[in-house]
């Protein structure tokens, strides 16, 4: 009975993607350190964390929206718009946490916007927010005149406080963001229903659940999550521009599947999400230290994409045979 | 008929299992050139296995299977193709975004040498090909366009190009009205008149002996018998198709029924399901038995609000509650355990956990009360005896009886009044099955209702305690399950009845 136990323990494990990505974040790191003595420095650690939180927070937002079977790929637009109206507040004279506030209600705005043309359309989300990326960016464009709004020194407290002395604030921010999602998928039944509805919509809807609304729901976490990245990443930059944000859409959704969430949806958690996330900071760091080109930086990037989706078709052959 | 006409196939003493049920069993037929041979019985009687072995999709146990003299152990779909077989299934395949004469060459494509398509020969052919059987059809209209019978036709004018000679039609007229089913039938006859076979398989008496060379009734698997059409009546074909054994009856345990609960009336949609009314009392199992097509599954669909219904009302309890969609019926205490499992009613990948519990988890708090839930679950997995290696087990992986008793589960929880099962035990292994038809009895014994949709002749007549029996959207009679016989209900499928 033990041994039958133990057994099940490992199959657990094995079965989680997470497990392997621990494995490879342990490995790279070694390896990183043999390289270089200085990957293991406080600093150097704490500087990952710092870089990663922003795209944390919107990778945690992509999990629910990926699970449950959507895509939002206009979230860098929506960061870039978001950003650009707080700092346009911010210089007008607006109070911080107002504008900080409105810069979140934006961007659930955006994102809502793109759950709400996917469900009253009917259309596949990934196309629908294809259109909004265009359109959000045209209108932080429009605003701006395109012109870079600075508000140097007026929004530093959220990227200079150290919690502890030591621990950036942004990072405990981003670990936030990771958490809350834990919790709504693991914890609540509207964790079950991203679930539901991203495995099986028709299953879900004759289970007496309203895929229209929760979906839309989604979206409203989704962009609120954006929108705190929104506010980190403005005052980690003390500036603001149309652009700014630009790519991290396909960077967090390429987070989430390297942590494990099937393109279709349906399963995965905020775990993988987070070591996805912290994969991809530990590579980039490695290479900035190492020197090595900055354009190899987005090879290395899709490569890991590509072989994380292999390392998930193996296991699932591995498993099937098993 | 001057020359002796070929045999175009025969197949010997096909058998073929599954999973432990013989599908068919020891079954003979063969089929002549200009020849219409009807295949007729229930669901389940074997026609579609025998369909599968024919095209290639099955390889039979044993028997063999001969082609124009030829002898074959079994057939690949590619092989069955070349030996100019061809199967036009209830579910059109055609690409709906092309012309009618660019899917009849789909494939075989008339080119030029340089490899661009000759669209003007392949319309050519076309009109020729349609002027010949006397079709009309523009050809240069997209599929999309044509009407559900126009599909039909296109899909037999599609095989002819292919130089088909034996034509396998499965349900053609199921979605036709009577006009397209006449010019179907025309159609048939032009073709077997230039030598083709058609094996020919419909629910339908009439068509059947309207169209058949010969007739073949299958039930459970086995041949009863052939005939000639002209030497056979309505009335013996229908015997042939009942009297089964004793054994294959369960033998349902009565519990007292009490109050009417449930007063369905006037339920409407379209053609599909017309001005529906009946009651269904506390205790007691109201069986649904038609024809495929005859509106039983969207009767269902519209008491539980899956579709929008025209006119009608619900009465539970003395209650006017009329759903309008899945959850407003759940909320007022129905539930619904669905045809297409798979599909409409189980999240694969999840686990059975989250899978039973869904319903039950989705009307309670905000947070999730996990330990809770788990009993919960656990409780149910004991009281249905359902297999699982733990409770994290995705449910994609058990059994089809043991996803069935998942989904039950699932209701269970939920303190429903009015059950709806529609093909309770489709894709069941017989154990489960037994134990599915004790706990229907059992939710009958505390009280609730039971609608049950079910094709299978046994099931609908030892489960039920009333019948209702649909044709062509209607429902047509309530037939007491005690003096209810299997020819008595089949007559009223095929609406026979009235000569009686």
């Amino acid at each position: 009975m033990s041994g039958n136990k133990k057994t099940r323990l490992v199959d657990k494990i094995v079965k989680n993607q997470w497990f392997f990505l621990l494995l490879v974040v342990v490995l790279l790191s070694i390896a990183a350190g043999l390289i270089n003595y200085r990957f293991f420095g406080i600093r150097n650690i704490l500087n990952i964390l710092e870089q990663i939180s922003v795209l944390g927070l919107v990778a945690a937002g992509a999990t629910i929206v990926i699970i449950s079977g959507n895509f939002d790929i206009s979230v860098g637009s929506m960061i870039g718009l978001s950003a650009v109206i707080m700092a346009m507040l911010m210089i007008r004279g607006v109070n911080e946490v107002l504008a900080g506030c409105i810069g979140i209600l934006v961007c659930i705005l955006c994102s809502s916007i793109n759950g709400f043309f996917t469900i009253v359309l009917g259309a596949p989300s990934f196309i629908i927010s294809l259109a909004t990326l265009g359109v959000y960016h045209g209108v932080a464009l429009a605003i701006t005149e395109g012109v870079i709004q600075t508000i140097y020194g007026q929004f530093e407290t959220i990227s200079n406080t150290k919690v502890f002395g030591f621990l950036p604030l942004m990072f405990v921010i981003s670990v936030g963001g990771y958490l809350f999602i834990h919790m709504i998928l693991k914890y609540t039944k509207i964790g079950r229903r991203v679930f539901a509805i991203g495995n099986n919509r028709r299953a879900a809807f004759l289970a007496g659940i309203n895929v229209k609304s929760n979906t839309l729901l989604f979206f409203g976490l989704n962009g609120f999550l954006v929108g705190v990245a929104a506010v980190v990443l403005l005052s980690r930059l003390g500036a603001a521009l149309p652009t700014t944000g630009a790519g991290l859409e396909l960077k967090a959704i390429g987070a989430v599947v390297i942590g494990g969430v099937p393109i279709t949806g349906g399963m995965g958690n905020a775990v993988g999400t987070f070591l996805g996330v912290l994969l991809i900071g530990v590579i980039s760091n490695m290479l900035n230290l190492s020197r090595v080109n900055p354009y190899f930086q987005e090879i290395a990037y899709g490569s890991l994409i590509i072989l994380s989706v292999a390392v998930g078709s193996l296991r699932v052959g591995v498993m099937k045979r098993g | 008929m001057i020359r002796e006409k070929t045999k175009l196939l025969e197949l010997n003493n096909i058998t073929k299992d599954f999973s432990g049920t013989r599908a068919l069993d020891d079954v003979s037929i063969d089929l002549f050139e200009g020849e219409v041979h009807c295949l007729i019985g229930e669901n389940g009687a074997g026609k579609s296995t025998l369909i599968k072995i024919l095209s290639g999709a099955e390889k039979p146990d044993r028997g063999i299977i001969k082609i124009f003299g030829k002898s074959y152990l079994k057939l690949e779909p590619r092989e069955s193709i070349n030996l100019s077989i061809s199967t036009i299934y209830q579910d059109v395949d055609l690409v709906d975004t092309l012309t009618v004469a660019d899917n009849i060459f789909l494939g075989n494509e008339i080119a030029y040498s340089y490899g661009a398509i000759n669209a003007k020969e392949q319309v050519r052919r076309a009109r020729d090909i349609m002027e010949r059987l006397n079709i009309k059809i523009d050809v240069k209209k997209l599929v999309e366009e044509l009407s559900p019978a126009q599909q039909q036709t296109l899909q037999i004018v599609k095989a002819l190009y292919r130089d088909a000679r034996i034509i396998i039609m499965d349900e053609p007229t199921s979605s036709l009205g009577q006009e397209e089913t006449k010019a179907l039938m025309e159609l048939i006859r032009t073709i077997t008149s230039k030598g083709v076979g058609v094996l020919y398989i419909s629910h339908y008496l009439e068509e059947v002996f309207e169209i058949g060379d010969r007739i073949t009734v299958l039930k459970d698997g086995k041949k009863i018998n052939t005939y000639n059409t002209e030497n056979i009546r309505v009335d013996a074909i229908i015997k042939d198709m009942v009297g089964r054994e004793a054994s294959l009856f369960y033998k349902r345990e009565r519990v007292p029924i009490g109050k009417t609960m449930a007063k369905i009336m006037a339920y409407s949609r379209g053609e599909v399901v017309k001005n529906v009314t009946f009651d269904v009392r506390e205790g007691e199992i109201f069986g649904i038995g038609g024809l495929v097509g005859s509106g039983r599954t969207e009767l269902v669909n519209l008491l539980f609000g899956i579709d929008k219904r025209e006119s009608g009302s619900f009465t539970l309890d003395g209650r006017e509650i009329t759903p309008s969609t899945p959850k407003e019926a759940i909320e007022k205490g129905l539930c619904m355990i669905v045809e297409n499992r798979k599909d409409d009613g189980l999240f694969l990948i999840r686990s059975v956990k989250e899978n039973i519990g869904i319903v039950h988890t989705d009307k309670s708090n905000f947070v999730i009360q996990l330990k809770n839930e788990i009993g919960l679950v656990r409780q149910m997995i004991q009281r249905l005896r359902i297999d699982v290696s733990g409770l994290d087990q995705e449910v994609g992986n058990l059994s089809g009886g043991n996803q069935q008793k998942s989904i039950m589960a699932r209701w269970l929880l939920t303190n429903a009044r009015l059950f709806i099962f529609d093909e309770p035990t489709k894709g069941v292994d017989i154990g489960s099955k037994e134990e599915i038809y004790k706990f229907m009895t059992e939710l009958a014994r505390e009280g609730k209702a039971i609608i049950m949709v079910s094709s299978d002749m046994p099931e609908l007549l030892s489960m039920s305690d009333r019948i209702g029996i649909m044709r062509s959207g209607e429902l047509v009679k309530i037939i007491d399950s005690h003096n209810a016989t299997e020819e008595k209900i089949l007559t009223e499928f095929f609406g026979l009845g009235a000569t009686n």
